[in-house]
């Protein structure tokens, strides 16, 4: 299989979730409205003087159009607070990870050589060049893009990429974070983010309906409240399922789109083997918000571990763009560091 | 006996689509052309700064390859022969004999390169050298910008060509002498990869 095959079939798989994803908003509005109707039958049949027996009318336009208008806002408003929250650009983020701006003219051998391959891959996939952060304090491999739009794009790289890396390796990484900016993650990233958040608004409305209608007795109000935190805990479980799958559709893609930009999966191949062997850990505190954008699994592994992860396993990155891979992850770092404190000497 | 009304409004608007219809036709090849002598644009830029780093390699080489004046002289006469084609596809970019010029002289020039750097392996001090190695590191992206910004031209002038090939567009092409455009084509792959070097 292609490259250009495994970007096709990264987008498919994409699109088909993003669909699971506005289904399921479609699903808690269900839910919300089974709730409500449920909810307002009770608390009919529960009146001491209902002479009329009412019965469960299933479909009530006026509960449904509460229900959907209500939950909708919420989660609307809650997105566009969170995505208002996180919409800072790519040198904010950069910056809060502990990221060093590269100064154009630097003289050090390997900030020139991260310089120029970020200037290659930026002519090989017609995207300006971005502004250029280096993380002083991360010793592992990795990589991250960050920024709405390509013009307010930031490439960040870990000190460990540019000690353990050959120029090859590099490319591959960059070429990958390339991609990133190139199919719009990092916009459809902020989205995903601000819709579950939105669903989160829910489950703590939720909270607060209960709260402030303890010890009122059989309050409407307080079934609503405990629905409300039900359904908001199932969607945000399924939205953080989905979410996770969607970020290792991209990550697919970008390493496919980084062998197209490169046209060399060897370097690639060889960046996710060092990884493997070296380790892609980062320290920052701020690493868990932005765990998604980087080029190899930033975090620990969850509880959850595969069905959570924002990246797919290594082995299966690896394979995708080398079959003949062997399955062993190489260290090589004695060479390369023999070669840079060559090239440091000099 | 004059024509019914109907059939002058008939004739007209048909007219009046066909000459819409050549002009968009028109206009879009003027794109097309415009967009791949820009993607030339790209690759001339990086050319002129392989052909300003040549020299100051040779420079620099010089000190220790004392012996082998021959090699730098002909680095030297094969990056004054690739910068004049260069000067000449970049006035008339597309131009089928002129890229192909520039495609052969590129080609020289690559393998005395090539020859070169196989050279300079022999040498330890001129590979320790502190400007040595910032030299090779700048030669090498700029031949990467190079092949990356011939991958761009490249696929603007397939556009081109295919449009000016395609029907109706190829009627409009042929009267006003829209000219098919020239590849920058690699003439001997394994030259250029001779010139790759690296030292990590």
């Amino acid at each position: 299989m292609g490259f250009l095959e495994h970007q096709d079939r990264a987008r498919t798989r994409t699109t088909v979730l993003v669909i699971y994803f506005a289904i399921s908003v479609v699903c808690i509005i269900a839910a919300v409205y089974i709730a409500s109707v449920l909810i307002v039958y009770g608390t009919q049949a529960n009146r001491p003087s209902g002479s009329p027996p009412t019965e469960l009318v299933l479909w009530d336009p006026a509960i449904f159009l509460y229900a959907a208008l209500g939950t909708l806002s919420v989660v609307i408003i809650g997105s566009v607070y969170k995505i208002a929250a996180l919409a800072k650009g790519g040198s904010a983020v950069a910056e809060s990870l502990g990221g060093r701006l590269l100064s154009p003219n630097t003289a050090d051998p390997g900030e020139r050589q991260l310089r120029n391959v970020i200037e290659e891959m930026a002519i090989a996939s017609g995207m300006p060049v971005p502004r250029i952060y280096v993380l002083d304090d991360e010793p592992g491999i990795n990589a991250f893009a960050a920024g709405h739009t390509p013009g307010d794009a930031a490439i960040g790289v870990t000190r460990g990429c540019m000690t353990l890396l050959n120029r090859d390796e590099l490319q591959g990484i960059i070429g990958h974070e390339f991609s990133h900016i190139a199919n719009g993650d990092m916009r459809l990233d902020l989205r995903i983010m601000g819709v579950l958040f939105g669903i989160v608004c829910l489950a703590v409305i939720g909270q607060v309906l209960l709260y402030s209608s303890r010890g009122r007795g059989r309050n409407p109000l307080l079934f609503l409240g405990l629905a409300l935190i039900v359904i908001g805990a199932i969607g945000v479980f399924f939205g953080r399922l989905i979410q996770a799958a969607l970020s290792r559709q991209r990550e697919f893609l970008a390493d496919a789109s980084a062998v197209q930009f490169t046209r060399n999966p060897a370097g690639l191949s060889a960046a996710l083997q060092k990884l493997g062997g070296t380790g892609s850990q980062v320290k920052s505190a701020h690493a868990g918000e932005a765990s998604h954008m980087f080029f190899g699994n930033g975090m620990g592994t969850s509880f959850l571990g595969a069905t959570l992860a924002t990246h797919p396993p290594l082995a299966e990155r690896i394979r995708a763009i080398d079959p003949s891979w062997d399955g062993n992850f190489h260290q090589g770092t004695v060479r390369v560091a023999a070669a840079l404190s060559h090239l440091g000497s000099a | 006996m004059s024509p019914s009304p109907s059939i002058i409004i008939a004739f007209s608007t048909l007219a009046l689509f066909s000459i819409l219809m050549v002009a968009g036709i028109y206009n879009t090849l003027v794109t097309l052309r415009n967009r791949f002598a820009n993607a030339y644009a790209q690759i001339d830029v990086q050319l002129k700064r392989r052909y300003d780093l040549i020299p100051n390699l040779v420079e620099t080489a010089k000190g220790y390859l004392t012996h082998e004046r021959g090699t730098l002289e002909a680095v030297i006469a094969a990056r004054n022969a690739a910068a004049a084609a260069n000067t000449g596809a970049a006035a008339h970019p597309g131009d089928p004999s002129a890229m192909k010029q520039l495609a052969s002289s590129e080609a020289t020039l690559g393998g005395t390169l090539g020859r070169l750097f196989a050279l300079s392996e022999s040498y330890p001090d001129l590979k320790a050298n502190t400007t040595m190695l910032q030299l090779m590191e700048e030669l090498t992206s700029t031949e990467n910008k190079v092949a990356f910004s011939r991958q761009a031209f490249n696929d603007a002038v397939m556009a081109y060509n295919t449009k000016r090939e395609v029907f109706p567009s190829n009627v409009i092409a042929g009267m006003f002498s829209f000219t098919v455009a020239g590849l920058f084509a690699i003439e001997k792959p394994e030259e250029r990869l001779a010139a790759k070097v690296s030292f990590a």
